[in-house]
C-alpha cells in the first residue's frame, strides 16, 4: 500500500510538473496586463507540433528538436504579442478575454487546416525505464521533473535579479508608475508574453513522447488545468506555481488512482471553485506576489 | 395607413426572398443525390473520421463512375461530429436546413447517432448508421420507435459474451480490468459484459473510465499492475489506444496483461510504437482488411490504389459499404426520395463483402463479427460469430 501511495506520489508529480511549467508564463501575462490568457495552453500545443513536424519532416533529433520547437514558439508567440498582446494594455478587462479566446480557436483550427484532425504519433523521446524497486519510470518523466525545478530557480533569478524581471514586477504592481519611471510596458509585456510561450512549448515537447499523440485541440485541457494552478498559486505568482502544480498533479493522481480515471478531470474544477469561495488570494499571501 | 403599407411591403419582401431561398435549391436538388456524411474529424476519433470520410467518397466516385443512382450523380456533404453529440445534431441539422440532404450517413460514436436520431425522425430525413455499435440505437428503432434510423453495423450484444468466452476459455484469464472510454458505447459494452461475468466465472477487480482526451494512464495502471488482472477490457478509441499501449510498456505491464475488446489493437501505427503491449490483444470487429474473400481483396485493392497505398481500417470499410447499400437501395426503388429508399432498405437483400445484409423489424442489418488476437504484430482471425439478437430477451 506505502508503494501505492509512492508510486501515485511521483505519477502526480510528473503530471504536476507538466502543469507548473505551463502555468509561470499565464500568470506572468496576469500580472502584467491583468488579462487572463485563455490561448496559453495553444504554445503548448504548438511547441509540441513544431517538435513533431521538425522530427518527422525534417529528420531533426530530438534534442535538437526540443530546442528548435521552443524557437518557434517563441518567434510565433513575438508576432502575436506584437500584433494583439501590446493592444491589451490599455484595453478594458473584457477585450482580453475575446481577443485570447479567439485567438485560441485561430491557432487550434489553423493547425487542424493545415495537418489534419486526426492524432499524429510523436516520435523520439527517452523512454527507456528506470527502476525504482517495483516502480518503473522512463527516464523522460524524470527529466520533466528536473527541467522544472531547474526552470523555476532560473525564473526566480530572473524575477528577483535582473532589470527585466524587476521591470516585470514593477509593471505587475503599478503601471502609472512605470510612465513616470520611463519603463517601456508595452516592451515588458512582450517580453513576458514571449517567455510564458517558451515554457508553455518547453512542457509540450517535453511531454510530448509520454502522452504519445499530437493533435489539434490538446491544448484545451492544459488551459483550464493551468487556470486551476494559477489561481490556487496566487494570480502573478511565480514560484507559487510550482507547488500548485504539484498539488493538482498529486491530487489528479490519487482521484484517478484510488477513485476512478473517469473523475480525474473534475479534480481541477472542483479545487478551482473551492479555493475562489475559501482562499481567493491563492495558498499564499499576497506580499509573497513577485 | 402608411405603416400598414410598409408591412404589407414588408411581407412582399420576405416572400420573395423566402421563394428564392425555396426555389434554388429546388432546382439543383433535381440532378443530383445529396447524401451527408457524419464523422468526427477532429477531437479524440478523427482517426476514425478520416477513415470514414475516404470510404465514402471511394464509394460516391464508383457508384458515380458507373452511372450514378438512376442516372443522377452523388454529391456529398461532410459534417464534423468531433464525437459530440452536440456537434452532431448541430452539423446534421445545417445538412438538412441548407444543403437539403436526403439520407444521412453517420456517426461513428454511439452517443453521437443517439443524440442525432430524434432530428431526423422529426425531419423525415434517413438516417443510415454504418459504424455505431451501442445496442440502443436500433432498440429505439423501427417497430421499437425511430422509422428513419438504420443501423448497418452489428451490435455489442453478443461481442461482449464472445470476447469475454475467449479470453476466459483459450486464454484462461478469470480477473480482468476495465477501462474503456466513458462514453455510450465504452460504458454499454461494459453493462453487456458484466451479465456474462457468471457464466464463464469471471471477475473485474478495477473499473475506470476515461474521458476521450486523457493521456495519462499511469495511475490507473499502477493499480491494475497490483490488482492481479490478467487482462483489460477495453471498448475504447483507436487515438488513445497507443498512448495506453505505450504506457503499458513503460509501467511494466506489457508481456503480462492484455488487451481485451475492440480498441482497434490491429493499428499498425500502435503495433509499432508498443508492439510487447499489443501482444496477444483479443478484438471483435466487424471487419478486418485481412479478411479473406475475393470481394474483400477487390476493396482493398481498390481502395490502396485510391489513396497511396493506404490500408483500409473498420470505418472505411463500412461507409463506404453503406454508401453502396444506400445506393443499391435507390436502384431497387427506382427513385432517389428517402420515403422509397427506406421502404425498401427494411425488405431488400444486398450482397456485401462481409455476406448477405437484410434488415430486421428493428431497422438492425444482420451482419457477422470476426474475432482476431494480434499475434507477432499480425491481426490473426480466430473465427467470426452472429451478432443477431433476440430482442424479447431483454
Amino acid at each position: 500500500m506505502t508503494e501505492l501511495l509512492i508510486e501515485q506520489i511521483i505519477n502526480g508529480i510528473v503530471a504536476g510538473s507538466v502543469y507548473a511549467l505551463v502555468a509561470p508564463g499565464m500568470t506572468m501575462i496576469f500580472g502584467v496586463l491583468r488579462a487572463i490568457n485563455f490561448a496559453h495552453g495553444e504554445y503548448y500545443m504548438l511547441g509540441t507540433f513544431s517538435a513533431w513536424y521538425v522530427i518527422t519532416k525534417l529528420d531533426v533529433s530530438y534534442p535538437v528538436a526540443i530546442f528548435l520547437a521552443v524557437i518557434i514558439t517563441m518567434g510565433i508567440a513575438a508576432v502575436i504579442g506584437r500584433l494583439v498582446m501590446q493592444g491589451l494594455v490599455t484595453a478594458p478587462f473584457q477585450s482580453g478575454v475575446l481577443a485570447t479566446l479567439g485567438l485560441s480557436l485561430i491557432l487550434q483550427n489553423l493547425i487542424i487546416i493545415t495537418f489534419g484532425g486526426t492524432y499524429k504519433i510523436f516520435p523520439g523521446g527517452w523512454l527507456e525505464p528506470v527502476f525504482f524497486g517495483e516502480i518503473s519510470l522512463a527516464w523522460q518523466r524524470i527529466i520533466i521533473v528536473l527541467v522544472t525545478i531547474g526552470v523555476f530557480v532560473a525564473l526566480e533569478f530572473l524575477v528577483r535579479r535582473t532589470r527585466m524581471g524587476k521591470a516585470m514586477r514593477a509593471v505587475s504592481q503599478n503601471t502609472a508608475c512605470c510612465l513616470v519611471n520611463g519603463i517601456n510596458i508595452e516592451r515588458v509585456v512582450l517580453g513576458t508574453f514571449v517567455l510564458g510561450g517558451g515554457l508553455a512549448a518547453l512542457s509540450g515537447v517535453l511531454t510530448g513522447p509520454i502522452n504519445v499523440t499530437v493533435y489539434g485541440g490538446m491544448g484545451e485541457a492544459i488551459t483550464l488545468k493551468t487556470f486551476a494552478v494559477i489561481v490556487m498559486g496566487g494570480m502573478g505568482n511565480v514560484r507559487g506555481t510550482l507547488i500548485a502544480g504539484w498539488v493538482l498533479g498529486i491530487a489528479e493522481s490519487f482521484v484517478a488512482g484510488f477513485i476512478g480515471l473517469q473523475y480525474r478531470d473534475a479534480v481541477g474544477f472542483v479545487i478551482l471553485i473551492g479555493m475562489l469561495m475559501v482562499r481567493p488570494t491563492g495558498f499564499f499571501s499576497v506580499q509573497s506576489r513577485f | 395607413m402608411s405603416s400598414r403599407f410598409a408591412s404589407a411591403v414588408g411581407v412582399a419582401v420576405a416572400s420573395f426572398a423566402l421563394s428564392c431561398f425555396v426555389v434554388v435549391p429546388a432546382m439543383a436538388q433535381s440532378d443530383v443525390v445529396r447524401i451527408g456524411i457524419v464523422s468526427p474529424n477532429t477531437g479524440a476519433a478523427a482517426r476514425y473520421g478520416a477513415f470514414a470520410w475516404r470510404g465514402a467518397q471511394l464509394a460516391r466516385d464508383e457508384i458515380n463512375a458507373s452511372g450514378g443512382i438512376n442516372g443522377k450523380k452523388i454529391e456529398l456533404f461532410q459534417g464534423d461530429s468531433q464525437c459530440i453529440p452536440t456537434e452532431g445534431v448541430s452539423s446534421v441539422q445545417r445538412m438538412i436546413a441548407q444543403d437539403k440532404v436526403r439520407v444521412v450517413i453517420g456517426d461513428v460514436c454511439s452517443s453521437v447517432t443517439i443524440a442525432m436520431q430524434p432530428v431526423v425522425e422529426n425531419a423525415g430525413i434517413l438516417l443510415v448508421n454504418a459504424a455505431s455499435s451501442n445496442p440502443d440505437i436500433t432498440y429505439k428503432a423501427g417497430v421499437g420507435g425511430y422509422k428513419w434510423s438504420f443501423r448497418n453495423y452489428p451490435t455489442d450484444e453478443n461481442r461482449a459474451s464472445v470476447v469475454l468466452k475467449y479470453a476466459t476459455e483459450q486464454k484462461k484469464i478469470k480477473k480482468f480490468a476495465v477501462l474503456s472510454v466513458d462514453s455510450d458505447y465504452g460504458r454499454g459494452a461494459i453493462v453487456l459484459t458484466k451479465k456474462y461475468l457468471g457464466e464463464f466465472g469471471a471477475e473485474i477487480v478495477s473499473e475506470d473510465y476515461y474521458k476521450d482526451k486523457e493521456a495519462d494512464f499511469r495511475p490507473v495502471l499502477a493499480n491494475i499492475r497490483r490488482s492481479g488482472a490478467g487482462a483489460i477490457i477495453m471498448y475504447g478509441l483507436a487515438d488513445t489506444t497507443p498512448i495506453i499501449a505505450r504506457q503499458m510498456v513503460e509501467a511494466g505491464l506489457a508481456g503480462k496483461v492484455i488487451l481485451i475488446g475492440s480498441a482497434e489493437f490491429n493499428n499498425p501505427e500502435a503495433i509499432k510504437i508498443a508492439p510487447t503491449a499489443l501482444n496477444g490483444a483479443v478484438e471483435a470487429a466487424a471487419y478486418v482488411p485481412e479478411w479473406d474473400t475475393p470481394k474483400n481483396h477487390e476493396f482493398v485493392a481498390t481502395y490502396r490504389k485510391a489513396y497511396a497505398g493506404e490500408t483500409p481500417n473498420v470505418h472505411a470499410y463500412a461507409y463506404w459499404e453503406t454508401m453502396r447499400l444506400v445506393a443499391a437501395a435507390a436502384k431497387e426503388a427506382k427513385s432517389d426520395n428517402q420515403d422509397d429508399i427506406r421502404k425498401t432498405l427494411s425488405t431488400m437483400s444486398y450482397e456485401g463483402v462481409m455476406g448477405k445484409v437484410t434488415f430486421d423489424d428493428h431497422n438492425q442489418a444482420n451482419l457477422p463479427m470476426i474475432l482476431f488476437e494480434i499475434i507477432d504484430g499480425k491481426p490473426v482471425i480466430k473465427g467470426t460469430f452472429n451478432t443477431q439478437i433476440k430482442y424479447s430477451t431483454r
